[in-house]
């Protein structure tokens, strides 16, 4: 399983990146952390006339606080957000995701940015963005936009990113303080993508609900925003009682698909359990 | 004053392996290089069932880089096909070609073969190989295999029923009719793979001037592919040289010839230059030997006190495209039918089975072999009766075991057990596990509304089989014997040569053991030599449980002889009577008279120091070839018991705690015996919980890569605990049974039993493995409906 | 040929420098370019880890990495563990604890170990388990390894 013959660049900044992406016109892909994209390469499922490989701009590795979000260049690993103080302490749901991608040797090299392009609908990090209404950064060869996690992903590994556009920047906005949240997340083997996950988050005020933001992993072509469950936890408050009407929302929005693992039947079915076992578990962490 | 050497067999010994294994200094076949090698790939059909109309091969010849391309065609001009004659009636052998020859019977099948400078360029040049194909319908699965209206795979057979055979005892029908109770089931065990983590691979080279041929191959059974190779390539046996050094992993996955093998030997022959094949592991799921496709329809029947009056078996296997070489077709079902009764004393038995073609992967031999099923059915069919009659499940064993007053035992199937543990395997696995205790924290557990359960299975297998049974019954190829040739040199170290092969099991430690103590050096002091034809007298290989038996028991002989020659020079060299001197604390010593003796090294120089050093007319040297045949096998025993929990909602199983207790007779190495369950239970344990081969109606292989073919992480896998009973084989020298198999033997049936009993109280069934999350929860859900 | 690239990078310490085509696989570059054959190749979808590598002092599979990637980098093989003819305290205890059988992903195991130990320097055998699940084995059942890891996490601690 060896990859076919591709031209490979190995820019040292981005604007290089994307005047090699914009020459070969979408028959080019990028090369970020490479644990998606090398897989599909062996087994020769992806064949792109050219590999522009991003590991060498530098200027895309970061973290930083600003404006209420912290953000991310694309390039920066997983393993990074893993360990890294600021992702503890103000996206602490983005750091327990992260725990469920792969393994530790994939987040040596997996990236957020290429975790996010690459829009495997039973992925976490899609979920996480989702969940917490981030926003991506795209330039490509007519100037930068701003992406809502909403608008990015379109179905099964597609975004709307234009063939010359590079994902540059990841935002997702601070966790409010005392907030609960949880990822929750079933599959056959440790490691292994999600058959099904949730990610949720809970800002409580006693009994109430200030807020609640809940979407999925592996239960349809994108990441779904759970938002009608939502709405019943903000509007019925965090008894017993609303989280099972939540859990049965929930099973509702989803259409999942089956496959070799499990059915839509049994996907469904996962929704509701682990939706309710998210929201259990971020009310046991919120403070409020 | 001497030191005394510890007695090494019995002992936990480090593993000889270790130290290269551990340092990245293993051999394996990807590790060689000779000089001028090229690289081959293999072109794979896409279809399940197809006819060759035509190929076309330029495209990919005119590649740089690319040294040939052979078709079906080219090989068959310079090869033989693979055929596997059955000496059994209703056995029908299958043509094997190589390389597809005019038709392909499963997705994966070889078409085509490609020499170049890189895998990479062989496989940009496989992509440049066209064929037309002419689809034919496809053979999906057995039950329209076995439709007259369905194509047959192979027009010589006739018939997509490649194997039937029917073992039976007494009266079996009356025997149903007339009992108390009877239970029955349709059972189904849904294909899988062993997923060696090495896939397979070979080395060819082919010396042209001399004509004889190297194969480096990762495979278990060296010499039986030496000698069939003689066969199929012409080639005089003696100019064939198969090695296999470092094999990661084997589990029978590499115990079968393959076509692989035998394009590389044309290939390597034809360009007169080394050709390495190194399969990768999408050819590894879609073309090694799948196993253990079974749907098992049985019923068993008891009297009032739960005694077994009978049990009535129809088998049906999915055999794939194609019956393998050496083992045939007939194997996985033959084999399931003679171990279905397991320990039990059966008095009436009837079991029928087939093996059917259809357009998949061939099967072939996966640790257990046929018993994985067999133990899933009878074991499942007992804790069924256990329910209706309201007895415990150890307790039916109990009353229904093979005693201690039975041995020898012959089965229905004809089968004899020696003499085995059965009994006290069960008593002591409810001690280890405390089952009082355990019941006690189920019925805690239920209370609160947890799905606890706890399963019990025991088994007996039949190991170390000598040649009064073939290994797989009817199979081309005698089994019954290995050899052994213990060499000293003049400095006193030991070679010690075995036709057996090694994969993972320790061999090199666990024969060293033997030897050493046999002619008493240090086991630091013995080299072990396997799985290379040109060293080794003559042998088959490491398969069926019977390398430490057969191999053991020629390293006993063999040592004996050496021992004897070394108490005739010692006692030449003490001035004694040979009968006077004996082997003692690793010194030949006068017995009575511990300071007269002599060491082994002495003992060694003497032997090739000329004849004023040794009796008169003693011939010089010091070396020993023995072959051993134990004529019949000798049986090996385990009850394993699994406590699990079902986690109500996503419906997963975890397995809570594991307990093994197996007799495999006199123990060599434990720390070995002990790697061999932990690593055959976890196999288990993934086939019940997590493996499955999937094909689709178009006999496309959905299960195509490592995420969808899942085998069990560390966090899948639970502790075990192993305790040993050891029953010294009244068979076998050395008294050592087989016990490789073991794990794979028994998980499978524990687990399913385990599950099924903590869904007791919703009165459901395990009848299908793997039983999945998905599984349950259509069973659940039909229960509640 | 215009389409190879050249790689230099240091291996076990050692200074390397090799030419190979952009696509080839940095696991192939360490068997053939570098003769360093210890590291295996099981899966060639960076799921069975048996690749493992140690990349500028983190664990990576090597098998779905480009060897143009390392350009620069610092790897450690299974190869550069040995410390002055002696088995590294992980490969000792491997040893002890029957933490191999066939040795195919036993390479991959104690690069990932190694990693793991030294970002959970005490882990409990729930999180050893997890630590482990990164390689897959077919031999041991993973009795063994966590056993051998177990016992040498405290002498790993200690040497820090």
């Amino acid at each position: 399983m060896k990859p076919p013959k591709f031209e490979y660049h190995a820019p040292k900044n981005l604007e290089d990146a994307i005047a090699a992406l914009g020459r070969y016109g979408g028959d080019a892909k990028v090369l970020a952390g490479g644990q998606s994209l090398m897989p599909l390469l062996n087994f020769r499922l992806a064949r792109p006339a050219a590999l522009v490989d991003l590991n060498r701009v530098a200027s895309l590795a970061y973290i930083r606080e600003q404006d209420g979000q912290v953000r991310f260049g694309a390039m920066t690993r997983q393993r990074t957000i893993e360990f890294s103080p600021v992702v503890a302490e103000r996206l602490p749901l983005l750091k327990e995701a992260t725990r469920w991608v792969g393994h530790l040797p994939i987040r040596t090299r997996g990236t957020i940015g290429g975790s996010i392009a690459h829009a495997d609908p039973s992925a976490e990090y899609p979920a996480v963005l989702a969940a917490l209404e981030g926003e991506v950064v795209a330039r490509g060869l007519e100037g930068e936009r701003v992406i809502r996690a909403a608008e990015l992903f379109q179905t099964y590994l597609t975004t709307n990113l234009a063939p010359d556009e590079i994902l540059t920047e990841v935002r997702l906005p601070v966790m409010p303080a005392g907030a609960g949240y949880a990822l929750e997340e079933f599959s056959r083997r440790h490691g292994d993508f999600a058959i099904i996950g949730i990610a949720a988050v809970v800002v409580r005020s006693g009994q109430r609900c200030t807020m609640a933001r809940l979407a999925t992993a592996g239960a349809g072509p994108v990441p779904v925003r759970l938002r009608a469950a939502e709405q019943i936890l903000e509007r019925e408050g965090l008894g017993e009682a609303a989280l099972d009407a939540a859990a049965r929302k929930a099973t509702e929005l989803v259409d999942p698909d089956a496959d070799i693992h499990a059915s839509a039947d049994y996907r469904r079915h996962l929704t509701g359990v682990l939706t309710k076992r998210a929201l259990m578990r971020a009310i046991g962490v919120a403070r409020g | 004053m001497s030191v005394g050497l510890p007695r090494l067999v019995g002992a936990r010994v480090a593993r000889r392996e270790d130290p290269r294994l551990l340092t990245g200094q293993g051999s394996y076949v990807d590790d060689h290089r000779p000089a001028r090698m090229l690289y081959a790939a293999f072109l794979r059909s896409p279809h399940a069932h197809a006819r060759i109309r035509g190929l076309d091969v330029s495209a990919a010849l005119a590649l740089p880089g690319v040294a040939a391309v052979l078709t079906g065609e080219d090989i068959a001009r310079s090869s033989k096909p693979v055929r596997a004659a059955s000496k059994t009636p209703n056995v029908k052998t299958t043509s094997y070609p190589p390389l597809a020859l005019g038709k392909v019977r499963h997705v994966g099948e070889a078409v085509a073969m490609v020499a170049a400078e890189s895998r990479y360029v062989a496989e940009d040049a496989v992509e440049r190989i066209v064929v037309d194909y002419e689809p034919l319908p496809v053979v999906r699965d057995v039950e329209s295999a076995l439709d007259p209206a369905s194509p047959v795979l192979h027009d010589e057979a006739e018939t997509n029923l490649l194997v039937s055979r029917e073992f039976a005892r007494g009266d079996v029908d009356a025997a149903l009719a007339g009992a108390a109770v009877v239970v029955r089931e349709r059972f189904r065990f849904h294909r899988h793979t062993p997923v060696c983590m090495e896939n397979r691979g070979c080395l060819g080279e082919y010396a042209t001037a001399s004509g004889a041929l190297t194969l480096r191959s990762s495979a278990q059974c060296p010499g039986l592919v030496r000698d069939v190779l003689a066969d199929l390539l012409d080639i005089p046996e003696h100019l064939i040289r198969v090695i296999a050094n470092d094999v990661g992993g084997g589990f029978g996955a590499k115990a079968s010839l393959y076509p692989e093998e035998i394009a590389t030997c044309v290939m390597a022959r034809r360009l007169g230059r080394p050709v390495k094949w190194i399969g990768d592991r999408r050819e590894d799921l879609l073309a090694t030997t799948h196993a253990w496709d079974e749907i098992v329809d049985a019923e068993l029947g008891l009297d009032q006190d739960g005694a077994i009056v009978g049990l009535r078996a129809e088998v049906t296997v999915d055999v794939g495209g194609y019956s393998i070489y050496p083992w045939t077709a007939a194997i996985e079902p033959v084999q399931t039918i003679s171990f279905l009764p397991g320990p039990y004393r059966v008095p009436t038995y009837r079991g029928r089975t087939r093996g059917v073609a259809t357009n998949k992967a061939p099967l072939g031999p996966y640790r257990g072999v046929g018993r994985p099923p067999a133990v899933f059915v009878i074991e499942g069919l007992m804790d069924r009766a256990a329910r209706r009659l309201g007895l415990d499940p150890t307790e039916i064993r109990l009353r229904n075991f093979i005693r201690d007053e039975d041995f020898p035992y012959k089965s229905p199937s004809g089968v004899v057990w020696d003499r085995s543990s059965f009994t006290e395997s069960l008593r002591r696995a409810r001690e280890a596990l405390d089952y009082k205790a355990a019941r006690d924290e189920q019925a805690r557990a239920r209370g609160a509304g947890r799905w606890v359960g706890i399963g019990i299975a025991s088994y007996v297998e039949l190991t170390g089989i000598g040649s009064a049974i073939p290994v797989s019954p009817g199979m081309p190829v005698s089994t019954g014997t290995e050899a052994a040739t213990i060499r000293f040199d003049p400095a006193g170290k030991v070679t010690a040569v075995f036709g057996v092969a090694s994969h993972g099991q320790g061999l090199e430690t666990t024969l060293a053991q033997i030897v050493a103590d046999e002619v008493g050096v240090p086991i630091e002091d013995v080299r072990v030599v396997h799985g290379d034809t040109d060293a080794s007298p003559y042998g088959t290989g490491t398969y069926a449980s019977r390398s430490l038996v057969l191999a053991g028991g020629a390293a006993i002989l063999a040592g004996r002889s050496v021992r004897e020659k070394m108490l005739v020079i010692a006692g030449h060299l003490l001035e004694a009577d040979p009968a006077d001197v004996a082997l003692a604390d690793g010194r030949y010593a006068v017995r009575g008279m511990p300071d007269r003796s002599v060491t082994v090294r002495q003992i060694a120089r003497a032997a090739y120091g000329g004849a004023k050093q040794l009796p008169k007319g003693l011939e010089p040297g010091l070396e020993a070839t023995r072959f051993y045949d134990p004529y019949y096998g000798t049986a090996s025993n385990a009850t394993h018991a699994a406590m699990i929990e079902i986690d109500r909602a996503t419906l997963e199983v975890k397995t809570l705690r594991y307990v093994v207790v197996e007799d495999c007779g006199r123990m060599v190495n434990p720390l070995i015996v002990d790697g061999q369950v932990h690593g055959g239970v976890a196999q288990g344990i993934g086939a019940a919980l997590l493996e499955e081969i999937v094909y689709d109606d178009q006999g496309q292989l959905l299960s195509g890569t490592l995420m969808d073919y899942v085998v069990p992480s560390a966090c899948e896998i639970p502790t075990m605990e192993v305790h040993h009973v050891e029953t010294p084989s009244p068979v076998a020298l050395g008294g050592f049974r087989g016990m490789g198999e073991g794990g794979t033997i028994g998980a499978p049936a524990a687990i399913a039993n385990a599950v099924a009993d903590a869904l007791a109280p919703l009165q459901i069934e395990i009848a299908e493995l793997p039983v999945t999350p998905e599984r349950l929860f259509r069973l659940i859900g039909k229960a509640r409906a | 040929m215009a389409d190879l690239v050249t790689v230099r990078l240091k291996v076990n310490g050692v200074e390397h420098e090799g030419r190979c085509e952009p696509r080839k696989l940095l696991v192939d570059f360490i068997r053939e370019d570098l003769a360093l054959t210890g590291t295996h190749v099981g899966c060639e979808h960076g799921i069975c880890g048996a690749c493992t590598i140690l990349f500028n002092g983190e664990a990576a599979r090597s098998c779905i990495m480009l060897a143009v990637q390392a350009e620069g980098a610092e790897l450690v093989t299974v190869e550069g563990l040995m410390r002055d003819g002696k088995l590294h305290p992980l490969q000792e205890a491997f040893r002890e604890h029957h933490g191999l059988q066939c040795g195919f992903c036993t390479p991959g195991m104690l690069m990932t170990a190694l990693d793991f130990l030294r970002t959970n320097p005490a882990p409990s055998e729930r999180e050893i388990r997890e630590g482990i699940s990164a390689v897959l084995c077919r031999c041991t059942g993973y009795q063994g390894i966590v056993n051998a890891v177990r016992a040498a996490a405290p002498v790993l601690a200690a040497e820090r």
